[in-house]
């Protein structure tokens, strides 16, 4: 009897793991898959103006990727694809979510031949993967409706390289200070800083201390490359050359850098989000455990959703050496350059950066249209949150420079991050950083 | 043609125990042997597999860019560093709580369950609890303001970064071999003890007279399993700085570095040459373990 039970035990364990091991199917967010699809047979009956001309209406999947977000953001993407299958119903999109280290995941599929057809690809990963030749050059697709001329250079340069285009942007940010209203009254300053001189006062007043600990920076800072490479630039300094090596440790870089590290080690009115238990500068600001941080656009639908009751209003960031600067980020969609669907995927690429798709994309405001049409008609730069932002646009540096910038950035974070914290002195650690920089630079050649 | 059948018969129960182990030798052949063999193969080209792709024979170019590389000296150091100190606390401890759990305690079978508990958890989840105690608001500054010291930034100091993941794996690995040293306690019989203890030997002089010298077996396979995990050491560095090895390189161990190259940098043939390298270490400290652990026991 003991015998059978153990054995039956047995058996029902190895089962267990069994169905464990099969019920893998749905995997890191599902697709939204389309309900409209069995609806529209044929569909030559919906009068559909498509851009491309396309000779087809056979039923064709084409795969989407994207990196994940908000919940809400997911919402307004899936809508944005709910009016797109509603156009064009004989076009089924998989919408597939890459949860982490998505740039990995993307090269990966890439090389094993199943990367997707259409996908996100940020600016700053743009130049590596575009040298690579696995992208697809869009000029051939645009038609006089889609209307390049309305995209904002800058950023449409971003995905340009001799002249062609491998993708068009969706939407962009830029940085603009956010400032905690109360906390200003509080301290008595009545207008957000204009100039970094101004900063640095006020983040003097905004510092609060308990007991020796502090409870709240003046400014929270992210000692990363991406939110300092316009310090950088504001005495002349340059991240990297045409050769793209590394060359932020110049003494003009080091000037602007120093006043970032000199808030911090000088005054003591300066921190990083780590340091007060926050993961990034937005929950640093909700906490309430800064008054004053430069983030983007993200941040606005972040600090309504998490912390309803924080007074806070925001600005373009001050003046650094009498010039106004900021950094822009931005993606775009681009097609693969193996998609076996080439003219299905430039339908959908083009309805999500055509007029339409990117007014319901970015009508709620989580990122800013880079069509101007689209920003005109949305009223951003009216926007009381927005505007700062908005203006930004005009003086941006975009977030990009070259196949090497995620070597450059790797190595300054690295030793950015020691400096900051005062374990080193701000021109060894940016020496440091850059000579290694150009040592792996040059080896992988 | 009696010879010929028992021939024939053992011919035939050989080929049915191969038979019985084709599953198991295609599966190691593919996914162990095959890999070692075509990374060897590839640490000595240079690798292109995005977009064009090309192998280009190299030689000893990507052994020569090594010592050369700042990043993999770093991560060999912080990989010894960590190898010197996880291994003998980790011993120490499992030995201590096998002890523990040896003696004739009442409560012993709560206590086995409460220490085994974290080798049943999986090291990911765990990298994640302990990331969100070591927050500076968490649980362990809390802990130590309690006690009147200060709290600090564990996780954003690079000091202090890898000695969080030391202090994890220690804690999460120990029990594992605990129930290893468990064993080799168990087997030690009592009557050892009783006349030991007759001839005036006290504690201490029995653990080290007796209790040492016959878990010798169990020692050795602690300290070369525990030597060649840390060596390896991956996942909990990864989730601890997100895939990037820092703050400042203070967590990028050698498994973290050949990932990086791998899959970042897409730079196949000098991960390979990383990995071999780190295979030919591990190799080397497992055959100087087994000299000097051999040496002991003839001695």
């Amino acid at each position: 009897m003991r015998k059978t039970l153990s054995v039956m035990l047995a058996l029902a364990v190895i089962l267990v793991m069994v169905l464990t091991g099969c019920s893998k199917k749905s995997e890191s967010g599902a697709s939204s898959s389309p309900s409209a699809s069995s609806a529209a047979p044929g569909a030559s009956a919906s009068a559909s103006s498509s851009a491309s001309e396309e000779p087809s209406r056979d039923p064709v999947t084409v795969s989407l990727a994207g990196w994940g977000s908000s919940p809400e953001e997911q919402e307004l993407l899936n809508q944005t694809l709910d009016e797109f299958r509603a156009k064009y119903p004989w076009i089924t999109v998989n919408y597939e979510v890459i949860a982490d280290q998505y740039m990995d995941v993307i090269k990966t599929r890439l090389i094993g031949g199943e990367g997707p057809d259409v996908f996100y690809l940020d600016a700053f990963e743009a130049p590596a993967l575009i040298d690579k030749g696995v992208l697809e050059p869009l000029d051939g697709y645009v038609t006089p409706e889609f209307d390049v001329a309305d995209f904002e250079e800058p950023l449409l340069n971003a995905f340009k390289a001799n002249g062609v285009t491998y993708g068009f942007p969706k939407d962009f940010s830029t940085l603009a200070m956010f400032y905690n209203k109360k906390d200003f009254e509080e301290a008595g300053i009545a207008n957000p800083p204009a100039t970094w001189d101004e900063l640095k006062e006020a983040a003097k007043k905004l510092t609060k201390k308990e007991g020796g600990k502090v409870t709240r920076y003046g400014f929270g800072v992210a000692p990363e490359l991406a939110r300092q490479m316009y310090m950088i630039q504001a005495f002349g300094g340059k991240v990297s050359d045409e050769q793209g090596n590394a060359t932020f440790a110049s003494e003009e870089g080091l000037k602007g850098l120093q006043l970032v590290v000199d808030m911090k080690n000088v005054d003591g009115s300066s921190g990083e989000p780590k340091e007060l238990g926050a993961g990034w500068g937005g929950e640093m600001f909700g906490q309430g455990k800064a008054s004053i941080v430069f983030e983007g656009n993200w941040a606005i639908p972040f600090i309504q959703g998490n912390f309803k009751d924080l007074d806070f209003g925001t600005a373009e960031l001050p003046a650094v050496n009498g010039k106004k600067g900021t950094m822009a980020f931005t993606v775009a969609y681009v097609m693969n350059k193996d998609s076996k669907h080439k003219e299905a995927a430039w339908t959908l690429l083009s309805y999500l950066t055509g007029k339409e798709g990117m007014k319901t994309w970015t009508s709620k405001g989580f990122a800013l249209p880079t069509r101007k049409s689209v920003a005109q008609e949305l009223g951003y730069d009216k926007d009381p949150l927005r505007a700062a932002l908005v203006a930004g646009a005009a003086y941006a540096t975009p977030w990009q420079a070259g196949a090497t910038l995620p070597t450059i950035t790797n190595n300054f974070n690295n030793q950015f991050l020691d400096a900051f914290l005062g374990k080193q002195k701000l021109a060894d650690a940016m020496k440091k950083a850059q000579d290694t920089a150009n040592k792996e630079i040059a080896a992988g050649q | 043609m009696m010879r010929q059948r028992s021939w024939k018969r053992r011919l035939r129960s050989t080929l049915t125990g191969y038979l019985f182990l084709l599953p198991t030798l295609l599966v190691l052949g593919t996914f162990l042997f095959l890999p070692v063999f075509y990374s060897t193969y590839l640490s000595f080209h240079k690798v292109n597999l995005l977009g064009e792709v090309s192998y280009k024979f190299v030689r000893w170019a990507n052994f020569e860019r090594m010592s050369g590389d700042e990043r993999a000296w770093i991560a060999l150091k912080n990989t010894f560093s960590f190898v010197v100190f996880v291994v003998p606390i980790q011993t120490a401890l499992a030995l201590l709580l096998a002890s523990i759990l040896n003696a004739k305690l009442r409560l012993r079978n709560l206590f086995r369950i409460v220490f085994f508990l974290p080798t049943v958890t999986s090291s990911a989840v765990l990298t994640l609890i302990f990331i969100w105690i070591y927050n500076a608001n968490g649980l362990l500054n809390r802990l130590l303001e309690t006690v009147g010291l200060k709290g600090y930034n564990w996780l954003g100091d690079p000091g202090v970064a890898l000695k969080g993941i030391m202090l994890m794996n220690i804690w999460s690995t120990a029990p594992f071999f605990m129930v290893v040293f468990l064993a080799a306690l168990q087997d030690i019989p009592e009557s050892l003890y009783e006349s030991a203890r007759l001839d005036g030997a006290g504690r201490w002089k029995q653990f080290t007279a007796i209790t040492l010298p016959l878990i010798k077996p169990a020692t050795f396979f602690t300290v070369v399993m525990g030597i060649i995990g840390t060596f390896q050491l991956f996942d909990q560095s990864y989730i601890f700085s997100a895939g990037s090895g820092g703050p400042n390189n203070s967590t990028l161990t050698v498994a973290l570095l050949i990932y990086q190259y791998a899959f970042k940098n897409m730079d196949m043939g000098y991960a390979s040459a990383l990995a071999v390298i780190l295979a030919a270490v591990i190799l080397f400290m497992t055959l100087l373990q087994r000299q000097l652990f051999r040496e002991e026991k003839l001695g």
